[in-house]
């Protein structure tokens, strides 16, 4: 394997009792995101407050019904876990190229090329068996997103366009490419911009049918109807595993980890850059073409309708998600809880408090904000020093987020295509990238 | 048959007029990049900056009573969202493309938050004429047969949009002001040896792009629709941002791919009865800009220091 040889400094000026170091790096790696969501919950109240007709009592009621619609009880909890599989698997998808320093706005047109091949390998061969169907779907929708994401890796690697830029071409050019699939060759006779539902075998079992199949003989029996949740959420479970091998226990894994934190340490470690970008472009766009064939085999309706992946806003909670989450594979699954959760609450906040569900959107915003911006550092400045909870540089180094600070930029492209820092600046961060990097040498 | 409607198409007066109406659109957010990002503050957000331009122009000439009162809230609320990634992303050093997309999910957010609350569900809200940004004739000249309705019966938004070009293109490269503004974005610790305030710069142009989004918006609400739609940019700041790269962040390269990208959009709705569907026609713009992106005619480069947040005193 190849290892940059980088001297780990020491971080720790003395040693530490090992429940209290514990203690103090689940403080480190949960600080930020929570103090994002804790801030913005706050701000959307106000907004609520502010809002005509509003008062604390109606932020109070609002917040309320949030929470009944999305965990309040089993029902509220299976509708939201429908809307947290998808998210799982955008949220993966752009996790793992964050680990690169890659950022892939793309998520949606993957998943919108995945949902499309999918459907039409469905209504190509309507007739074949579930058994053949199924898994086909499935694989097809995984190298269609693959494809669609690695496009952009490959023109990042090739001739180093800058894929923000690349994804959201690639985006426009999914969305108009399906509707015009879905509203031309795949249209339905009788109905308008849409295609007809799925035939029966290429949907997805309900867990709660499978279950009764199984199990209904020996224990209480779920009525499949209030629960519709649907196999697809496991699936969403196995890639968080298989997420989690593929960055901690491979070498792929770990070569993404550096060329994210020092392209250029990577490329004088022998790793191969160009290969490996284009390679986590397109296992990320994989994940998000996979979400895309589990949201049409899931759920009801089970049929495409032309201009709906433009406004689905799976693709772009996936960006918060990934962030929130902090790219790793637990904080991907709790920050998908979280989004899903809004959606869904939001979606019952809208019918029973008469607050626009389209709340869920500023709440959103301003949890990127605050995971983005260096607000807490900033306060933490700002406070008088006995107030400060920590001026500790494991804190420090804690909150920054590598992958996200250090994304490799357009026009710092090497005359072979492969993009390196620009001269003068790396110099200058590459001390604070060794003293990132020791860290996580450090962690594994 | 294809050429016999392509040709009719392509003769119309209609066809240049209405492709000189989506150039204008384009070209106002556009060019608000170029400014942006020349100062080296990357803006993915020109469709959210627009969005509540369209919905502020809408409500604000609704509660002033006047057009004039309608615009200039347009512009102002596409300021203050501009203003918000300033600060974010200058002061705050936040990742400017992650506030780009924050400030378009805020901006989705609150126009959908606030039209029902607003309107008190009263649907969506349409202006009359004496509130609308109207086309206006520019006496004899307009009445030359196919250069009149060409040039000279446009929407009033479309002059500004050509003054303003031609201000920009003046600014950046013809004086004092320009000059700091590239070399903020291309090399800001230089730039700040020299005396210039890079916060400041940075500042002004990024407000000054969300200023030129929401005059967009308003064009598109208050001028070309008539009527406020939830969501109703639907992608143009998104081809507007293709534009500025296409153009190489030049202001006249920009507004060379903006008629380029309102010819294709003024042509995929008439080439309809050509049977060529209009969706496939829909993605040429952003095909041809990611043929620009691998240089395959001619390369974008970013300005140098586009998107990086600047350090006073270095790292």
């Amino acid at each position: 394997m190849a290892v940059p040889t980088v001297q780990p400094r020491s971080p720790e000026p003395r040693p530490e009792f090992w429940l209290l170091a514990w203690a103090r790096k689940l403080g480190n790696s949960l600080g930020r995101p929570v103090f994002a969501v804790v801030l913005s919950m706050i701000a959307g109240a106000i907004v609520i407050m502010i809002s005509p007709g509003g008062s604390p009592g109606a932020a109070a009621s609002a917040y309320q019904t949030l929470f009944q619609g999305s965990f309040g009880d089993p029902q509220s909890i299976s509708f939201t876990l429908v809307r947290v599989g998808p998210l799982i698997l955008t949220g993966l998808g752009v996790a793992i190229a964050f680990r690169a320093g890659l950022f892939n706005i793309g998520a949606e047109g993957q998943l919108a090329i995945g949902a499309m091949v999918a459907g039409m390998i469905a209504f190509k061969e309507p007739h074949w068996p579930a058994w053949a169907l199924i898994p086909l779907m499935l694989i097809a929708s995984i190298i269609a997103g693959a494809i669609w994401g690695g496009i952009a890796g490959w023109l990042k690697a090739w001739r180093g366009a800058h894929e923000v830029v690349t994804t959201i071409m690639l985006n426009w050019i999914a969305f108009y490419l399906t509707d015009y699939l879905i509203d031309g060759p795949f249209k339905a006779p009788s109905q308008a911009t849409q295609t007809p539902p799925l035939p029966a075998q290429a949907t997805l079992p309900r867990i709660s049918t499978a279950y009764d199949q199984l199990l209904g003989g020996f224990l209480p029996r779920i009525d499949p109807n209030a629960y519709n949740l649907d196999v697809g959420f496991l699936l969403a479970l196995l890639a968080l595993v298989v997420y989690w091998f593929i960055t901690a226990r491979t070498t792929f894994g770990y070569e993404l980890r550096v060329i994210g934190q020092n392209p250029k340490a990577a490329r004088y470690a022998g790793i191969r850059t160009g290969r490996n970008i284009f390679l986590v472009m397109a296992i990320s766009g994989a994940f998000s073409g996979l979400a895309g064939a589990i949201h049409l085999m899931g759920q009801f309706p089970y049929t495409l309708i032309a201009t709906t992946f433009s406004i689905d806003p799976t693709g772009f909670d996936a960006i918060a998600v990934s962030l929130l989450g902090r790219t790793t594979a637990i904080g991907v699954l709790l920050a998908s809880l979280f989004f899903g959760g809004l959606r869904q609450g939001g979606y019952l906040m809208q019918l029973n408090a008469n607050i626009p569900g389209d709340l869920v959107y500023i709440i959103q915003a301003l949890v990127l904000f605050c995971i983005a911006a260096e607000f807490l550092p900033a306060i933490q400045r700002a406070l008088p020093a006995w107030m400060s909870f920590s001026r500790r540089p494991a804190l420090a180094t804690g909150i920054k987020e590598p992958t996200v600070i250090d994304l490799p930029r357009e026009g710092a492209a090497s005359s072979n295509g492969e993009p390196v820092p620009v001269e003068g600046d790396a110099a200058a961060t590459d001390s604070a990238t060794v003293e990132r990097h020791s860290e996580r040498v450090e962690e594994d | 048959m294809f050429w016999h409607i392509f040709l009719r198409v392509i003769s119309s007066s209609d066809l240049w007029a209405a492709t000189l109406q989506f150039t204008a659109l384009l070209l106002l957010p556009a060019l608000g990049g170029v400014i942006s990002e020349r100062s080296g503050v990357i803006n993915i957000a020109m469709e959210g900056m627009m969005l509540v331009g369209a919905y502020a122009g809408v409500m604000g000439a609704k509660a002033t009573g006047s057009v004039v009162g309608g615009v200039l809230i347009a512009i102002i609320a596409g300021s203050l969202l501009a203003l918000v990634h300033a600060i974010v992303s200058v002061n705050f050093k936040a990742d400017q493309i992650i506030s780009g997309i924050a400030i378009n999910l805020a901006a989705l957010g609150l126009t959908n938050y606030l039209l029902p609350l607003q309107t008190g569900g009263q649907g969506v809200p349409s202006l009359g004429n004496n509130l609308r940004l109207l086309n206006i004739s520019l006496g004899p000249i307009s009445n030359i047969p196919f250069i009149g309705p060409v040039f000279f019966q446009q929407n009033i938004v479309f002059y500004v949009a050509a003054l303003i070009l031609l201000g920009i293109h003046f600014l950046l490269f013809h004086t004092n002001a320009g000059l700091r503004i590239r070399a903020v974005g291309e090399h800001p610790q230089a730039a700040d040896t020299a005396g210039v305030n890079v916060q400041l710069v940075r500042y002004m142009c990024v407000i000054g792009s969300g200023a030129l989004s929401g005059l967009a918006g308003a064009f598109l609400s208050m001028g070309i629709a008539g009527i406020f739609n939830s969501d109703m940019t639907a992608g143009a700041g998104f081809i507007a941002l293709a534009a500025m790269i296409f153009g190489k962040y030049t202001p006249f390269g920009t507004a060379g791919a903006c008629f380029i990208f309102g010819l294709g959009e003024a042509l995929s709705v008439r080439m309809q009865d050509t049977g060529i569907s209009p969706n496939l026609l829909s993605t040429l713009p952003y095909i041809i800009t990611l043929i620009a992106l691998v240089g395959l005619v001619g390369r974008t480069v970013a300005p140098a220091a586009d998107g990086i947040p600047y350090e006073p005193g270095g790292e």
